[in-house]
Order: structure tokens, then C-alpha cells, then sequence
């Protein structure tokens, strides 16, 4: 289960309206390359991983990755709090208030609603970590547009500081991307397989039977 | 900045370098073989302007550091002086934790703060709402 806590994982106080940089901002939230397709890529294929060491990080990154869906939020929220429908129209907002009012509603920076398309599960252990770093690299160019796109120091400090957590969850997902590699060449003669196969017969577990 | 940590660290071969939880909080990132600036932004020094601010500074730096220091465990489970630090944190997460909610406000389910009326999980603010840490 989850357990809620009653705090930011980075403080945020935007003290400036900016409706123009919530539009942008959104897609960290509802685009291909955003947070809440981060924590339910990690979460959904955590369930196959083939050991405790890629079960425990990709449950911990996509944990993590649910408290920066919040951050992002929070940014959006704060951006945009006070709006009068005058400066709404004004940031070419009309068609999100039309559909959502002043709420929140998970789209790219294009209005393009979320979709769980934006990610893949393969099963294939090699293939999904690939697909993860993949995404952390995707999520932090994105992040440096964004940071290109502001001069409000209040938005620049948790963005600076989101995609750090891009640059560390990269990190760690090439490490077990490398750690699984490594032990497949080893039995493997360098001749691939199914990596499934091979990694499920190194672990002693056959989740697939 | 001074890193009392690191030069324990620097002891021991194994034990990759880390910063302090305040610098290593403000910049994101534990581990500073990791660590990749984006052009001459500099990360945000964060700064608490009265106790509560302060302290609440202080739990969520400590929390960072220990969950840092977790994703790195996942992947090295027998590294026995990361597996002392992440306590040496998480004793220090949980006795913050008990102060600040004792003092300001409630942050888990399980605080003792919650033994009052109102029910001030609910009534306290939400973080998104809080305009007052730093």
C-alpha cells in the first residue's frame, strides 16, 4: 500500500502568476516524457522484474515519481491560482478552461490529453530498462526547455532540482541495465536469447510458466 | 561548503562520495559522482527564516538523504556502511518528524498530533496551499 505524507519531497512557493509558464509546464505532468507516466511505467513493470534488486528500485523510483506528480501539480496550481478569465484568454488557455474550468487535467504542453500509450512494458527486462532511461533522459531535456522558457527564480530552483532526479534515476537504471547484461554474457557466450529466459534460469524463478 | 561526512567516506575505498544532506538536498543529488550541472544554474540555496521553517528544512533534507541513499542500497544491498548511514538518517528523520509535529503541524498518519479536535489532518493546509516553507 501507500502511505500519504503531509509534505512537499521540495519546498515550492511561486509568488508570481504565470499562466504562459503553466501551459508549458503541464506536459511535465500529462506528456509523453512526464512524471505521471514515469510512476506508472516503473510501477506497472516492476512486477516482473527478475530479482529483489529491480523489484526494489523500480518500486522506489516510481514511489518517488508519484511525489514529484505533486510537485509538478503544486507548480501548475500556484501558476495559475487567481486567474481572472481576462488573462486566461489572454495566455491562449480558453479550450482548457472550456473543458476543465481552473482544475487540473493531465495534457501535454499541446492540450493533448494523457494516455498510458505514452509508455511501454515489454516483459523483456533489457527492452523495459532501455525504455526507462530512455524516458529519464527524454524527461530532462524537457525539464532544461522549460528552464530555458522562465527567468522566475521560484520556478527555476524545483525545476533545477526535478531534473537532478532525472539525471540520479538514469544513473541507477543504467546500473541494473548493466548488472542484468553482465550476468547473461556471462552464461550466455554472447549469443542472446530470450534475455527473459536467460536472466528467469539465473535467478531460479519462472514467472512465465 | 563543509561535508562532515566526507571524510569518512574518503576512509573507506568502497563507499562512494556524498554530499551533506543540505548540499546534497538543495542540489537534488547524494552522490556527487553523479552529479551533472545544467549550464551556470546554480541550485537554489534554500534558507529557512524562522524555526519552523528551519526545522521543516532540516526533516525534509534528512528524508531526501535517506531516500538517496535507498535507491542506492536497492542496488547494493550488502554495502554494510551505506546500510549504517541510511539508519544513522533514518533515526534522525524520525526524531525530527516527532518535534515538527509535535510543534507545527502534522505530516504522517501515525503522529501523535492527530489525538486532538479538530482532526487536523484534515483541517491543517495542504502542501500545495503552503506558502510558507522558504
Amino acid at each position: 500500500m501507500f502511505n500519504y505524507q503531509k509534505k512537499l519531497q521540495y519546498p515550492i512557493n511561486i509568488k508570481k502568476k504565470d499562466l504562459r509558464m503553466a501551459k508549458f509546464l503541464v506536459t511535465q505532468y500529462g506528456g509523453s516524457n512526464g512524471e505521471l507516466a514515469a510512476a506508472l511505467r516503473y510501477l506497472n513493470q516492476r512486477y516482473t522484474m527478475p530479482d529483489d534488486r529491480g523489484k526494489a528500485l523500480l518500486t522506489d523510483i516510481g514511489t518517488e515519481e508519484l511525489a514529484h506528480i505533486e510537485m509538478i501539480s503544486t507548480m501548475i496550481y500556484q501558476l495559475m491560482k487567481d486567474a481572472t478569465l481576462e488573462e486566461i484568454k489572454a495566455a491562449g488557455l480558453e479550450s482548457h478552461y472550456a473543458e476543465h474550468g481552473k482544475g487540473l487535467y493531465p495534457t501535454d504542453a499541446n492540450g493533448v490529453p494523457f494516455t498510458v500509450a505514452y509508455f511501454a512494458t515489454t516483459g523483456d527486462v533489457l527492452a523495459d530498462l532501455s525504455e526507462n532511461m530512455a524516458a529519464e533522459q527524454k524527461a530532462r531535456a524537457v525539464y532544461e526547455n522549460l528552464i530555458n522558457l522562465t527567468d522566475d527564480p521560484d520556478v527555476i530552483g524545483p525545476l533545477l532540482w526535478l531534473r537532478q532526479r532525472e539525471v540520479v534515476h538514469f544513473a541507477r537504471f543504467k546500473e541494473l541495465y548493466d548488472y542484468y547484461k553482465k550476468k547473461m554474457n556471462k552464461t550466455e557466450d554472447n549469443t542472446m536469447i530470450s534475455n527473459n529466459y536467460i536472466v528467469n534460469q539465473l535467478m531460479g524463478e519462472y514467472p512465465y510458466r | 561548503m563543509i561535508n562532515s561526512y566526507k571524510y569518512d567516506f574518503m576512509r573507506n575505498m568502497n563507499m562512494p562520495s556524498l554530499y551533506s544532506p543540505e548540499e546534497g538536498f538543495n542540489k537534488g543529488n547524494m552522490f556527487s559522482n553523479l552529479y551533472e550541472q545544467y549550464k551556470n544554474y546554480k541550485p537554489k540555496e534554500l534558507v529557512g527564516n524562522n524555526d519552523m521553517e528551519k526545522m521543516y528544512l532540516e526533516l525534509a533534507r534528512i528524508c531526501f538523504a535517506k531516500h538517496d541513499i535507498q535507491l542506492y542500497l536497492d542496488l547494493h544491498p550488502d554495502d554494510v556502511s551505506m546500510i549504517q548511514l541510511f539508519n544513522d538518517y533514518r533515526e534522525r528523520e524520525n526524531n525530527l518528524l516527532k518535534m515538527y509535529e509535535a510543534k507545527y503541524g502534522v505530516i504522517n498518519t501515525d503522529s501523535d498530533s492527530l489525538n486532538q479536535t479538530p482532526f487536523v489532518w484534515a483541517t491543517e493546509k495542504f502542501p500545495w496551499e503552503v506558502n510558507r516553507y522558504v
